[in-house]
């Protein structure tokens, strides 16, 4: 009885001291409470490579702003990362922004795929809970009047119309005669939206649309869609297709040796992701696209690039979209000071901010969507991806035609 | 039925309601998702368990119930309940359509359920080509939180409604599984010939599964949209829900009026519980979820309804 007793006083008095040890640092320096962000990214599913990518761009923002000293108009708060995984589905991403909202979170970056983004930013609507839109370019997002919905990154709209004003001024700028096109697209609705739009504003920049091509996705063979683009023999091909199917074209082409004078993509997942480039370096070359990317003009990108390929990832565009826009939320909520959603919705709305690592035009939202965002044009040279276009941020000329 | 499994529903509906009215939003928007799985396991149960005919292609259903719903109050301005009523017809027609064009072919056991699939994936496609559907970039509802929009301010009060469709249907089929045309459907699921010696039009009542069936499938894709307020091709006609609406059944008894309901719980809370469980390993709780999938279909293969009235008979052996 005696012993049992002692060992209890003892076990007390150790309890005791570790908690007093535990509690010391509470009391020594005040911090105050951490800012949580929630960071929604599709990691589990079809979608897993982009989310993480995604994340690792969150992740290292996050990372950087409290290395920098937090949120210091509330006194240097850190900002905590609420992770939830979207799971690839739109209902799997609402059920999580439930959760965020459960957690406190102050605001909600990223989604991915549209229709992510349009379920997530409609969730978090009902709590004014502010949703940045890192990724999804459906038009539909920002047009719905939500006051919480804001999109960082270009839309749709915007990308059709600079890929086709910058494919006239390549064109132009070749001195070469360019006639014929050839459109290689995927049968669902990005992919056929595309071809439909090309269809009809290709001929008024004087380029005539020898035959659309439609294929469905998945396709584990391109050979007759590479043998028809032979017959055709056009200057130039223009496909907008997934991943996989562009890889698999652009190889059964070159196997084909198959040469147009360009390859010209739109929003194509591949032409503008260094998988693609390292692991087919010979069909790869010197395609180009039109998408996302980061300022190669800017050191703090290049540092991000670094960060990236340091932690066994690709610099793909998902990494400084969500890198920015973590920091477009930071900056709010500096402005805000104040945790408060209310605020920093009207922070967003006035929100000018320039430490992003994109080559965007300064930040200033219009219901929702940042006018100064802009696609830019990418060529794959010497089995690196370049900026060709716009000119203030290129890093290489463009290669068109291609040499024989 | 026992005693024991009167007050041990009714237990599970006390809690149910609870939830609904008190629970965190978490809790309810997670007790949606799998009550609207279990009314689309509801209506497979019906034509997979009552009437034995097995179909791997419900999507179409639900497709076409979120579909009609979605497109009559985006494109065409009506009304979100008359909408929801519309959806369910249109199922109750898809399913005769489907119904009709296979088994007057003939078409029985494996060769119906690859029929039923195949008619979902074209409608699948279809979707995700046609303009109306808004083709890839799916459909989207306006948010607009009015009764009389079917979109409540309360997840609770939505809660409640789907509650109460899974209910009537439980309801339904207790109901229909006594009646004359229960018989029936017994009857064609033992074995059609002797139905057909018997006198019973095999067709007809086949048909009428399909139409209920679809109808009711078609519910659980109304009361989708009306909740997510979004649609694509893939969540109306991907294979997701045909998959989940059979597993439903298959897990919580099969030809059992409690089992899809028991079977949607079982199967979304202990998602949520490997998800819990495995922590910050991405993608584990997927392989946890499918291991422990496993073991339940061979340890338990009449379905976790199948497990209670066994240990019921159990303990009463002479019952």
């Amino acid at each position: 009885m005696l012993t049992s007793q002692s060992i209890g006083r003892r076990a007390a008095l150790r309890a005791a001291a570790a908690v007093s040890v535990l509690a010391a640092p509470r009391t020594l320096r005040a911090q105050p409470a951490a800012i949580r962000i929630g960071i929604l990214q599709p990691v589990t599913g079809a979608l897993a490579q982009d989310g993480e990518l995604g994340r690792l761009g969150a992740t290292l923002a996050i990372d950087a702003l409290n290395a920098a000293g937090g949120i210091k108009s509330l006194g240097g708060a850190k900002i905590e990362m609420v992770f939830a995984d979207a799971r690839s589905s739109p209902e799997a991403a609402t059920q999580e922004v439930e959760r965020l909202q459960a957690e406190g979170v102050s605001a909600i970056v990223g989604g991915f795929a549209s229709p992510i983004c349009l379920a997530a930013s409609q969730a978090a609507s009902r709590y004014d809970l502010p949703y940045i839109v890192d990724v999804g370019v459906a038009d539909s997002i920002v047009s719905r009047g939500l006051t919480n919905t804001f999109r960082f990154a270009p839309g749709f709209g915007s990308f059709t119309s600079v890929a086709i004003a910058n494919l006239a001024a390549l064109i132009a700028a070749s001195g070469k005669p360019v006639k014929t096109v050839v459109l290689v697209h995927e049968d669902g609705l990005f992919g056929a939206g595309l071809a439909k739009l090309m269809n009809a504003e290709l001929p008024k920049i004087g380029l005539e649309v020898l035959e659309t091509i439609p294929h469905p996705t998945p396709s584990r063979d391109m050979a007759n869609v590479a043998l028809r683009i032979r017959a055709l023999n056009p200057d130039l091909v223009i496909p907008s297709s997934y991943y996989n199917e562009f890889v698999l074209l652009a190889r059964t082409m070159q196997q084909q040796r198959i040469r147009p004078k360009g390859i010209y993509a739109v929003l194509n997942g591949a032409a503008s992701n260094y998988r693609f480039v390292k692991e087919f370096p010979e069909a790869a070359n010197l395609v180009m696209d039109c998408n996302h990317w980061f300022n190669p003009n800017n050191p703090l990108a290049l540092t991000v690039k670094k960060q990236a390929e340091a932690a066994g990832k690709f610099m793909a565009y998902n990494v400084p979209l969500n890198y920015s826009c973590v920091g477009l939320v930071a900056d709010a909520i500096e402005r805000a000071a104040s945790p408060d959603r209310a605020k920093i919705i009207a922070a967003l709305n006035t929100s000018t901010f320039a430490g992003h690592i994109m080559p965007y035009n300064a930040t200033k939202f219009v219901g929702g969507q940042n006018q100064g965002a802009i696609p830019v044009n990418l060529q794959v040279q010497d089995g690196d991806i370049k900026v060709i276009f716009p000119e203030a941020v290129a890093s290489a000329k463009p290669i068109f035609p291609v040499p024989a | 039925m026992k005693i024991s499994s009167v007050i041990a529903m009714a237990a599970v509906l006390l809690a149910l309601v609870g939830v609904a009215l008190f629970g965190p939003n978490t809790a309810i928007n997670f007790l949606v998702t799998a009550l609207i799985v279990a009314l689309a396991a509801q209506g497979w149960n019906l034509l997979g368990g009552y009437c034995g005919q097995f179909s791997f292609g419900h999507a179409a259903f639900f497709g076409t119930g979120a579909y009609v719903t979605a497109i009559l109050q985006s494109r065409y301005g009506v009304n979100a309940w008359i909408g929801c009523g519309c959806g369910i017809l249109a199922g109750a027609a898809i399913g005769t359509l489907i119904g009709w064009l296979s088994f007057r072919a003939g078409l029985r056991g494996s060769y119906f359920a690859l029929i039923t699939l195949a008619f979902a994936e074209v409608l699948r496609i279809a979707a995700n080509a046609a303009p109306i559907t808004g083709g890839g970039t799916g459909l989207l509802l306006k948010l607009d939180m009015r009764a009389a929009n079917f979109q409540f301010a309360s997840r609770g009060t939505f809660c409640l409604i789907v509650l109460a469709c899974v209910l009537a249907v439980l309801a339904l089929t207790t109901w229909i599984a006594r009646t004359k045309r229960g018989a029936e459907f017994a009857a064609v699921r033992e074995n059609e010939d002797a139905a057909r010696a018997l006198g019973i039009d095999v067709l007809v009542t086949k048909l009428r599964a399909m139409a209920l069936s679809g109808a009711i499938t078609a519910a659980a894709g109304c009361l989708y949209t009306q909740y997510f307020l979004y649609l694509d091709s893939n969540i109306a006609y991907g294979s997701w829900i045909s998959v989940e609406s059979l597993l439903a059944v298959i897990v919580g008894g099969i030809a059992t009026p409690a089992g899809p309901i028991i079977g949607a719980l079982a199967l979304h809370a202990l998602g949520e519980a490997t998800r819990l469980l495995a922590g910050r390993i991405t993608g584990i709780d997927l392989v946890l979820f499918g291991l422990i999938l496993v073991a339940a279909t061979a340890f338990a293969p009449k379905g976790l309804a199948g497990l209670w009235n066994a240990a019921q008979s159990r303990r009463s052996p002479r019952a």
